[in-house]
């Protein structure tokens, strides 16, 4: 089966400094897959070339083989891929449904939309269990309901790929167990998950697949277990010989 | 299930019409004054403030709205005013004819302002609305005789309605209040759609609405050209009221009285054009100001409520009475406003 998102050869180039040198990665339909690799590896370059905020400066995106390399963000939200930010952001002054609803009015219908109907704003609070505060303010909520919120912001848009940048960042063990069990619900429900992280634990919990970067390239593509026991990601991970 | 979300919906309409009510009440009222006998003074006043809450109005979606604060909103009125005398000399074009023409031509030109202006974001973005609204004022000066100069154009033209002259001050004063209406009903529609809420998504965030699938430029863009559709018709009002406009009346300085307008009265709420315009009319009245005074009054109202009352007057007002009601205490909701005022 073809990958969902097929990424080849993508390199960006900020002035003299390189932050991605070339990556090709695929992700494939119905997986949770983990891009690692520590500070500065080119992780966020990534997510902001695929999600259109910064333009690639060589190599190509293509979502279930359509290209969409350089499209806007809007574009790319409404082809399909749904994202979240590594700040957790949602609309402060507006209210916590309405936030949701407006996430849910520019979408790009699904063809199966009527036959599958997507769940309402309501639902999708319920979903990320934030509905006891629906009319809140977005802005007085904690940081860990804004993450979660941020969640359901971006299942508003239906997504059929979802890529989650630092998703558990600032949040406690037992905040980030919740949104563990969450996403790891989201594949049943046809959407694909690349989460991007440094944090292995999240990692190991969420992903049968880890992708590793370092210094823009991509230096390890396998299951978990095994991308943890190469000495190039133990080296780039804990310096070299132990 | 879905019965429940039938009364939702029928729910929030419900809340949404409350909403509109109490501007209703204030312009039924205004619209009795004439039964008071009022002087000619009181209704030209009350006819210039209520051709500038058509504008204030626009203004409003545009920056209560969508956060976009345009020092260049007279100039928009201009248009239209200029469209209307225009469309009379050359081409016999009355009243209600010149209404939708002239909302034409300032929407086309916020849109041809608006296009590269909104580029730039912020304080950029009132600055190149400042710029262009001078343009204009300069392009109109040096216009020669098609747009009069300096001195302007004169429009004798009639208003009629069902064969009835409206000229007549009294009857000129009903009209502008017909329009007001319309305009407060057309904002609060605006507010209370989709289309306002994505307006408002672009407000708080634009990077996140974009995520969302929000084309924010196209939107930024479009909050403008309706903010020049109901300038246009503000435009065409103010200039067969007057019969004589100027290149003077839409330049920076009535375009910042507008901001400031908006400002005091509280821009995201459907009372605060109103109570802004109004208030900024007829304050210097009331209290006997020179223009000088008023101007330094202004100024001082404007930090106030920058200050004090992030939301404006309005948005204090309401603030206060919800405080009042529910019976919260009073520092949360000053806590509240100030952390508003900060961001």
């Amino acid at each position: 089966m073809s990958p969902i998102l097929a990424i080849s050869g993508l390199s960006k180039q900020f002035g003299g400094v390189t932050a991605l040198a070339g990556v090709d990665l695929a992700i494939e339909e119905g997986e949770i897959l983990g891009v690692v690799g520590p500070n500065g590896s080119g992780k966020t370059t990534l997510f902001n070339v695929v999600t259109g905020v910064h333009r690639p400066s060589g190599g190509s995106v293509l979502f279930r083989g359509q290209d969409i390399t350089g499209l806007k963000p809007h574009a790319i939200s409404r082809a399909g891929i749904g994202y979240t930010f590594q700040q957790a952001m949602a609309f402060a002054g507006l209210g916590v449904l309405e936030n949701v609803q407006i996430a849910g009015e520019h979408v790009r219908a699904r063809a199966d939309s009527t036959a599958n109907p997507w769940p309402t704003p309501q639902a999708l609070l319920d979903f990320v269990g934030l509905s006891a505060v629906a009319n809140e303010k977005a802005g007085v909520l904690p940081f860990g309901s804004l993450r979660l919120l941020g969640l359901a912001l971006a299942l508003a848009t239906r997504p059929s790929l979802l890529l989650l940048d630092e998703p558990a960042a600032g949040l406690n063990d037992r905040e980030t167990t919740a949104l563990v069990g969450l996403v790891r619900q989201l594949p049943g429900h046809g959407i694909t998950v690349c989460v991007i992280d440094h944090d292995m634990k999240l990692m190991q919990m969420l992903c049968r697949r880890l992708a590793v970067l370092d210094f823009g390239s991509k230096i390890a593509d396998g299951p978990t277990e095994a991308v943890l026991a190469d000495p190039k990601v133990l080296e780039v991970y804990l310096g070299g010989d132990l | 299930m879905k019965e429940g979300l039938r009364q939702d919906r029928a729910g929030s309409v419900f809340k949404a019409l409350r909403s509109l009510l109490p501007v209703l009440v204030i312009l039924a009222l205004i619209a009795a004054v004439p039964l008071f006998s009022p002087s000619n003074r009181f209704l030209s006043l009350a006819i210039s403030a209520g051709i500038n809450v058509i504008a204030l109005y626009g203004l409003s979606v545009l920056f209560g709205q969508t956060g976009i604060l345009s020092m260049g909103h007279a100039a928009l009125v201009g248009v239209g005013a200029y469209a209307a005398a225009i469309l009379a000399r050359d081409f016999g074009v009355g009243f209600w004819a010149a209404l939708p023409a002239a909302a034409l031509a300032s929407a086309v030109f916020a849109m041809i302002v608006g296009i590269p202006s909104l580029r730039v974001g912020g304080h950029h973005f009132v600055i190149m609305t400042f710029a262009f609204g001078q343009l204009l004022a300069i392009v109109l000066t040096n216009g020669g005789d098609y747009t009069g100069a300096a001195t302007g154009l004169d429009l004798a033209g009639p208003v009629t309605l069902f064969g009835a002259d409206m000229s007549d001050l009294t009857r000129y004063y009903l009209m502008v209040v017909a329009f007001v209406t319309s305009a407060a009903v057309a904002s609060w529609a605006i507010i209370n759609s989709s289309y306002g809420r994505t307006l408002r998504a672009i407000r708080e965030n634009e990077k996140l609405a974009a995520s969302l699938g929000i084309n924010v430029g196209r939107h930024k863009i479009g909050a403008f050209v309706v903010s020049g559709i109901f300038a246009g018709i503000s435009g065409v009002l103010l200039a067969y009221f007057l019969g004589h406009i100027s290149p003077s009346q839409f330049s920076s300085f009535p375009s910042i009285y507008l901001a400031l307008m908006v400002m005091i009265g509280g821009a995201r709420l459907i009372e605060g054009p109103l109570a802004g315009g109004i208030l900024v009319a007829f304050l210097p009245e009331v209290l006997n100001l020179d223009p000088v005074q008023s101007r330094i009054v202004y100024g001082v109202c404007l930090i106030a409520v920058i200050m004090l009352l992030p939301d404006g007057l309005i948005g204090g007002i309401v603030r206060a009475l919800r405080a009042a009601f529910s019976g919260k205490p009073k520092q949360e909701t000053q806590q509240r406003g100030a952390a508003e005022a900060q961001r």
